[in-house]
């Protein structure tokens, strides 16, 4: 009876605030009753949460169909399955509140849930900012968590500004603050720096944005994707591989012209394959996600199987994003392959007198294996192979994990395939650099922090590093770019004077992306860290664009030069290069069953590579039964036990009657084992036969049929 | 940089302490504020304006948003604390990394504890309290706070370097013939000898103990008196310490290492003089002293606690002076919380003391007072409640309480205490009975202050009647049972002090390779058992001196945090590899004959909750309720148990390790406590 005199009250509440037509009041009795009935909403506090969230959900949908002039609304039950995690969420401008006069409502840029009543807003923001500033006065440090009894907020502070997260007590404190930096990035990655982009826009559209950004960041599957701040990759496990290094190809091939920086191809809403450091990728996933949405809602009725016709007037958009100076100085200096890309531009017309190169990009699934020497391992996951020095660990095992290079990529198995004795040159070198290069860099990423005097170190290695054209990449990477070589050398020049014109233009370019490059290595500036101080808000912010093409669910996404768009024969080069491989990908991936779940066992686990931020794991998106919430339970206290420890490498955790959870991390990964069933036997007194010390070997034999090595 | 703040919602400083590191802080942030050639304000003040716009928007916050802070992290790992008691406003603060959230939720807890020691029922009237942690004279405030400054530091130094306070359990050493010798001694002579003496002055020994240092050697409970908690005896030895402490730097001298090789049963006989330089004279330390009923005419005649204000000059303390110590007392009829004693420390010889724990002759009128508070507290809850149905039953049951309280109210007259205001109180009770439900409220309300009132005049200030010597022992009965313990025990006297330093070491426990450290704990009994960590550069214990003692230290000390963590959220068993390292932790239930009993799923507590321990809020009293509801009939037991082994181990054996050594720990730890 309680429940649905909220519901009602939501109702109202909602109907309110966007005073919508009969219609839509209809539909969402509908839905709600949907939910009821499902019976999935057990206790009162989940019922309440699902109906905050509800009430959130509809406002937002409402939104979206508004912008689409849709009137019908399709709700799947396993949207109304999420809980909401973020509670409260606010953006307070200080400097606006600066005299006993001013009402505490002038500072508040953002208040979620929009529709709490402002007195509440105003208590809430003037009390945390007033007390955050106090004690960040006392410490002279900003306040970083402010706790209460109920729940949680994670604060950040900068100049005037205070923005706060509220979550529930349960979800560790790395989580939150992991999350409301996301947020906050993600912010500045649309809108640029925060002060100017209030000045520019109307409070009304960023608070449409921050609702996005927000629902955006909240759609995990599991609360899992809560506890790791999981970046959603399409199943690597249920794919064939081949397709994952198709799209890393269409990558390759993107970065061939110079203003593109670096690149992701996502199906879905979900990664396939990505050029960038995983928080990058998350932010450019947010505008994919929109455009996706606002295109399935037109589509979702007609689902339209018309092949080749594009429902969009334009498959391709463009947006201005702001990068910081660190993360586009490792976009610039990392992955792309520079020197090889400058002659590829400056090569000869006998050199350029080669097949052409469309048709190898959209070569058939067939031909790749007998001409690719590149994938010895198919399960080896392709596409997020990406490594950077994220962290002052894992510069560490940087060696070790590119060491295999050289001796897979050996010159013979690349070499049958290039014609041209200079490339073979060139590939040579590039591996034969390639261990010695790692290991310099390996060396010099502990170095580069510690002081300038190592700058004329780094200045000669430069070439090296350009020749080998991946610092901090990896095998597969590296195999990768014998391919885009490859492609190279046998690719011909369009024909007519477009091509020729393009040329110029990449001299051109190429030519100030090297000064900028060597700039960027004799300023010395650190490796690539994203370290919460010095976030989007502390560096410049600079602008980038962000292009789009999309082929119905797949999305290739660049980060490219603020001037690439200006310039059509660059343009038209990326789009006619990539169009054809995109709608054979397209079409492979949507005949591939996607999110078929992984094999159940008598078992649930989690594995969580670090670097990458990817989740695997076979827990289910429903909110399981006791033994799934005491395992989520245990991996959020053993995550944050995890992030606090740094030598603790492997835990038993053990309930006295229930089950034990098994965890264990390395620098790379964290993983997170646990037995289900009757097989489970636990004295609870110190005895070696319980079956819970034997989860480390159970974990060991059963993940590897998932992929997950522990040895 | 550490502090810790009580403050009322009023934002009024009622105890602070600082370490110099953030009183340094304090006055840099508040002299940058401050006009230049201005005289510095106390610091007191600057405390108080600096913390004020916190303790104001966690009162706003509870008033308007039913929550409140707990606790405040900043970006340079800055540590803020909060919780509210009543009115009280604890908020602890740590700068330098050496304190995690935990332990300063800990660190208010076992202040509360301290201060719930010191006052009794009093802290159930916040009016009262606060006054009473206020003195409105500066020089016993200044007094006061400086007693619970010095009791924080001591606690704080044991907690960081003994384990029995690291786990909050006694340790006991480990020497059963001397123990139960002692235990003799203090049954048959002592305690008899004095509780047969006329010099009693109406007191009755009930406890007595004998500590070396911190660690317990015989104990002994009087027939008639409930047992003394754990919770309430490391309090004790807190306040002890307090006292007497000792340092155990200055006091590793090189004697007791090389007798370390020397046989422990001819130790005794050598010479160890030197020690006893060590003899510092007792610290300064408040007890409350006796105060004549000094009235100022233009005080408040309706609050009690004005009436006692002391206005003279406190006389220095005379150490044959007990401290008065509110502890637990269960009885058949129930059990009663804060009930006055004296505590009497005869100090031995420097680290060993004799503790003598008396009942007061008028400690009934403690269990009436409670047994009152209870009452109306019940009631006032059933009034709020505002339960209709039971109106006309309330009515008689106030009627009765009435009655009662009139009855209670006369015997009070003849003591000749300070009762006028209740009779007030009583006789518009009857006017109040007329009235609505609702308006008896605030009377229960003033009613349980005025109670908490006359408990303060009975047990606090000691209004003495005829203005006498204050109530105690007298000095020649302390003077002769110190004697007594000493003539009894100067042969072993060094050997004790020796004992206590190397109680057990790893060095007998041979049969189990590569464990480095384990600490064994009995729950039910509030006791443990842990090899000696001796971290001092001169003491060289198997672990070698300096950094890798103190690397093992810090582990230790860590796992145990890490265990509490684990435990609060329902896991009772955790192993972890860390580094080189390997822990272990168990906690398992047993009945009397060290049969396993079966496994039940432990409650998960709220992040808000208590910290777990025995010192400040019993966890494990309230887990073996909670497990004895399913074993009825049955005697239950906790066990703890942490190990740590070298990581090379293979896992097998150290489990196999872990249990062996329960096994093993088993045994002494039936050496009988009384």
């Amino acid at each position: 009876m309680n429940a649905l005199v909220l519901l009602i009250t939501v109702f109202i509440k909602v109907r309110r605030v966007w005073r919508t037509d009969n219609n839509q009041w209809q539909l969402w009795l509908r839905s709600l009753c949907l939910t009821q009935e499902g019976g999935t909403v057990t206790s009162d506090l989940r019922f309440y949460y699902s109906i905050e969230f509800l009430s959130i959900f509809f406002c937002y949908s409402i939104v979206l169909t508004w912008f689409s002039n849709v009137s019908l609304v399709i709700f799947t039950q396993s949207d109304f399955l999420v809980i909401c995690r973020c509670i409260n969420f606010f953006l307070y401008d200080g400097s606006k509140v600066k005299g006993e006069g001013d009402p505490t409502r002038a500072g508040i840029c953002y208040f979620y849930p929009e529709e709490t009543p402002l007195d509440k807003q105003e208590l809430l923001c003037g009390q945390l900012a007033g007390v955050s500033r106090c004690v960040s006065e006392l410490s002279s440090s900003p306040v970083r968590l402010l706790r209460l009894r109920r729940s949680k907020f994670a604060i950040r502070m900068k100049d005037d500004f205070l923005w706060a997260l509220s979550c529930s007590v349960e979800i560790p404190d790395v989580s939150i603050c992991d999350f409301l930096d996301q947020l906050i990035n993600l912010f500045s990655f649309y809108n640029g720096p925060i002060r100017q982009s209030y000045q520019i826009y109307s409070q009304e559209d960023l608070a449409v944005r921050w609702t996005q950004y927000l629902s955006h960041l909240q759609g995990g599957a599991t609360e899992l994707h809560h506890i790791f701040s999981v970046l959603s990759t399409i199943d690597s496990t249920h794919i064939d591989p081949l397709l994952l290094l198709k799209a890393a190809l269409i990558l390759q091939a993107c970065q061939r012209c110079p203003l593109v920086l670096a690149g992701c191809v996502l199906y879905c809403g979900r990664v396939v394959s990505t050029q960038m450091p995983p928080d990058l990728t998350v932010k450019v996933m947010v505008h994919e996600m929109e455009t996706y949405k606002q295109e399935q809602r037109p589509n979702g009725l007609s689902s339209s199987s018309s092949s080749g016709s594009t429902p969009l007037s334009s498959p391709v958009t463009s947006t201005t994003v702001f990068l910081t100076a660190t993360e586009l100085q490792y976009l610039r200096s990392a992955p792309v392959d520079r020197e090889s890309r400058s002659k590829s531009t400056q090569s000869t017309p006998k050199e350029s007198n080669r097949t052409r190169k469309s048709r190898l990009l959209s070569r058939t699934l067939s031909d790749t294996p007998t001409t690719d020497p590149l994938d010895p391992d198919p399960t080896h996951y392709v596409p997020l192979s990406f490594h950077y020095p994220s962290t002052p660990q894992s510069t560490i095992p940087d060696e070790s994990l590119f060491s295999p290079s050289p001796s897979f990529h050996t010159p013979e198995t690349s070499g049958h395939n290039l014609s041209n004795g200079k490339l073979y040159h060139e590939v040579e070198e590039g591996v034969t650099g390639s261990s010695y290069d790692h290991s310099y860099n390996s060396i010099d990423g502990g170095r580069d922090e510690s002081g300038p005097a190592e700058g004329g170190r780094s200045m000669q290695n430069k070439d090296l590093r350009h020749i080998n054209g991946q610092n901090g990449g990896s095998i597969v990477l590296s195999g990768e770019r014998a391919g885009a070589l490859r492609f190279r050398g046998q690719e011909s020049p369009e024909p007519g004077s477009q091509r020729m014109g393009n040329v110029k233009v990449f001299k051109e370019k190429e030519g100030q992306g090297s000064t900028g490059l060597l700039q960027a290595d004799t300023c010395d500036v650190p490796p690539y860290s994203p370290s919460p101080g010095e976030n989007s808000t502390e560096a410049p912010l600079l602008p980038m664009s962000l292009y789009q093409h999309r082929v119905r669910g797949l999305v290739l996404a660049l980060l490219v030069e603020p001037d690439f768009h200006s310039n059509t024969a660059a343009t038209e080069e990326v789009y006619h290069s990539s169009l054809a491989s995109l709608n054979g990908l397209e079409a492979h991936l949507r005949t591939t069953a996607l999110g078929a779940p992984g094999p159940h066992g008598p078992y649930t686990f989690a594995h969580f590579d670090c670097i990458q931020n990817t989740l695997t794991t076979n827990l289910s998106s429903r909110p399981g039964g006791a033994q799934e919430c005491s395992f989520v339970r245990a991996t959020s206290l053993l995550h944050s036990h995890f992030s606090h420890t740094e030598a603790l490498q492997e835990a038993i955790i053990m309930q006295s009657a229930g089950a034990a959870v098994y965890g264990t991390r390395s620098v790379a990964q964290e993983t997170y084992f646990l037995q289900k069933g009757g097989a489970v036997r636990n004295s609870g007194i110190p005895n070696h036969q319980d079956s819970a010390f034997s989860l480390p070997s159970k974990a060991r034999h059963r993940l590897m049929k998932h992929g997950v090595n522990l040895l | 940089m550490k502090c810790l703040l009580i403050a009322s919602e009023s934002a009024e400083v009622l105890f602070y302490w600082t370490d110099p590191e953030f009183e340094l802080n304090i006055q840099e942030q508040y002299g940058a504020s401050q006009e230049e050639g201005e005289k510095p304000p106390a610091f007191e003040d600057c405390i108080n304006t600096l913390f004020a716009p916190i303790i104001i928007s966690c009162s706003t916050m509870v008033d308007r948003l039913g929550d409140s802070y707990t606790s405040f992290s900043t970006e340079n790992n800055h540590t803020y604390v909060l919780h509210q008691f009543e009115e009280c406003l604890y908020i602890a603060v740590n700068g330098d990394r050496e304190e995690g959230e935990e332990d300063l939720k800990r660190k208010i807890y076992v202040m509360k504890k301290m201060i719930e020691v010191l006052f009794g029922m009093v802290t159930l009237s916040s009016t009262l309290i606060r006054k009473e942690l206020r003195p409105q004279d500066t020089e016993q405030r200044t007094n006061l706070w400086k007693y619970l400054q010095n009791l924080l530091e001591t606690y704080s130094r044991l907690q960081e370097q003994d384990q029995s306070f690291l786990v909050e359990a006694v340790e006991r050493l480990i020497h059963p013939t001397l123990c139960e010798q002692c235990i003799e001694f203090l049954e048959r002579r002592l305690v008899q000898q004095i509780n047969s003496s006329v010099e009693r002055a109406g007191e009755e020994v009930l406890h007595a103990f004998i500590l070396v240092h911190t660690k317990l050697l015989a104990f002994y409970s009087s027939r008639n008196a409930s047992t003394l908690t754990s919770s309430d005896l490391l309090a004790l030895i807190v306040m002890v310490q307090n006292m007497y402490p000792s340092n155990i730097n200055l006091e590793d001298t090189a004697p007791e290492v090389g007798a370390l090789r020397v046989k422990e049963e001819e130790y005794h006989t050598l010479d160890a003089s030197e020690d006893v330089e060590n003899t510092s004279a007792p610290d300064i330390f408040y007890t409350p002293e006796p105060s004549p009923t000094n009235r100022d005419s233009g005080t408040d005649r309706d609050s009690m606690a004005e009436d006692s204000l002391q206005t003279l000059e406190a006389p220095p303390p005379d150490p044959s002076n007990p401290s008065r110590v509110f502890l637990e007392v269960t009885l058949k009829e129930g059990c009663y919380p804060m009930m006055p004693h004296s505590m009497y420390c005869l100090p031995l010889w420097p680290g060993i003391t004799l503790v003598l724990l008396t009942k007061l002759p008028n400690s009934n009128l403690a269990m009436s007072v409670y047994v009152f508070l209870e009452a109306f507290a019940k009631l006032e809850k059933r009034l709020s409640e505002g339960l209709e149905g039971s109106a006309a039953r309330g009515q008689t049951s106030i009627q009765d309480l009435r009655n009662k309280l009139d009855k209670f109210i006369r015997a009070l007259g003849t003591l000749d205490i300070q009762v006028g205001v209740m009779y007030e109180s009583t006789d518009s009770f009857s006017s109040y009975c007329l009235l609505s439900v609702p308006s008896l409220v605030p009377w229960c309300r003033t009613m349980k202050s005025q109670l908490c009132g006359v408990y303060r005049q009975c047990f606090i200030t000691e209004n003495t009647v005829g203005g006498g010597n204050p109530q105690r022992l007298s000095p020649s009965l302390q003077d002769r049972a110190l004697t007594m313990v000493q003539e009894k025990l100067m042969d072993w006297k060094d050997f004790l002090l020796v004992k206590s330093k190397r109680n057990i070491t790893m060095v007998s426990y041979p049969e189990f390779p590569g464990l480095i450290h384990f600490i064994y704990v009995d729950r039910t009994a509030g006791q443990m058992i842990a090899p000696s960590l001796n971290i001092t550069d001169r003491a060289t214990s198997e672990l070698g001196k300096g950094p890798l003692a103190h690397f093992i230290k810090g582990k230790v000390w860590g796992l145990v945090n890490t265990s509490r963590i684990y435990l609060q959220k329902g896991y009772s068993t955790v192993t972890l590899r860390d580094g080189d390292y390997f822990f272990c932790y168990f906690l398992w239930f047993e009945n009397e004959t060290g049969y396993k009993l079966e496994v039940k799923d432990l409650p998960i507590l709220p992040n808000d909750s208590a910290p777990i321990g025995m010192l400040a809020w019993d966890y494990y009293r309230k887990l073996l309720r909670y497990y004895s509801k399913s074993h009825q009939g049955e005697v239950v037991k906790c066990y703890e148990l942490l190990t740590v082994h070298l990581g090379v181990i293979p896992t097998e054996y150290i489990l196999q390790h872990c249990s062996q050594l329960a096994r093993k720990l088993w045994e002494p730890s039936r050496i009988p406590l009384l």
